[in-house]
């Protein structure tokens, strides 16, 4: 498999964030907006746990190591 | 935007603008710092390990002990997560192969080493640390007690005058 299809791939994982998002505006029965998302993981009584060991790991991994 | 509006499209009414900008600025002063730093030396610890620590500060403080998690009108929203969890499993399934397949990581990037090559860009590693600490922020402002969230579950509009 080359780099090509693998970077292809991200792109369209990275497309359909962008169209769902869009979706989200919409009117009428569709997706939860990013926030709505958000603070439901920040409200769930062990997913707001999972979003802060997370957020903690995700920036420490990207920018410390 | 007037606090019944903000309230229709389920955000937190801003106390003062003069205190959001100067917070945005700062986390924007913050972010240029942090890109001029290098992996694996103390100041870049230094300087990520402090916004973690404030978080981990803020949740304790301002989270409440026993939480409620939202929930959404099924009418509505049918299904409201259901897209973003298929999105969330894709990403997290493709991460997973490109991160076991044979060759080189250029043949098979994960999200890290993409983000590793924007890193080498100082004004885009400040973006992505900036993006990085407004995360942080809604997280804790949106773990936060509720205050209204949407016509069918909104609370009633603050006093004006009252803080």
């Amino acid at each position: 498999m080359s780099s090509a299809l693998s970077y292809a791939i991200w792109a369209l994982l990275g497309l359909v964030t962008v169209l769902l998002w869009a979706r989200s505006r919409a009117v009428g029965p569709s997706p939860a907006r990013p926030a709505v998302v958000l603070e439901r993981l920040a409200t769930g009584t062990i997913l707001r746990l999972v979003l802060v060991l997370g957020w903690m790991w995700a920036g420490w991994h990207l920018f410390a190591r | 935007m007037p606090a019944a509006d903000q309230q229709q499209r389920g955000r937190h009414p801003v106390p003062n603008k003069t205190i959001a900008w100067a917070l945005v600025a700062a986390g924007v002063a913050y972010a240029l710092v942090a890109a001029n730093t290098t992996a694996f030396t103390r100041s870049a610890n230094i300087v990520t390990g402090l916004p973690i620590i404030v978080l981990a500060v803020l949740v304790v403080v301002r989270w409440p002990l026993r939480t409620r998690p939202l929930e959404l009108d099924p009418v509505e929203a049918p299904h409201p997560w259901r897209a973003w969890v298929a999105l969330f499993a894709a990403v997290v399934v493709w991460e997973l192969a490109d991160y076991a397949a044979r060759g080189s990581r250029a043949d098979h990037p994960t999200l890290s080493s993409m983000l590793d090559a924007v890193d080498r860009d100082d004004v885009l590693k400040a973006f992505v640390f900036f993006l990085w600490l407004y995360l942080g922020v809604a997280i804790v402002r949106r773990g936060g007690r509720r205050r209204g969230r949407g016509p069918s579950r909104q609370s009633p509009p603050a006093p004006t005058g009252v803080p």
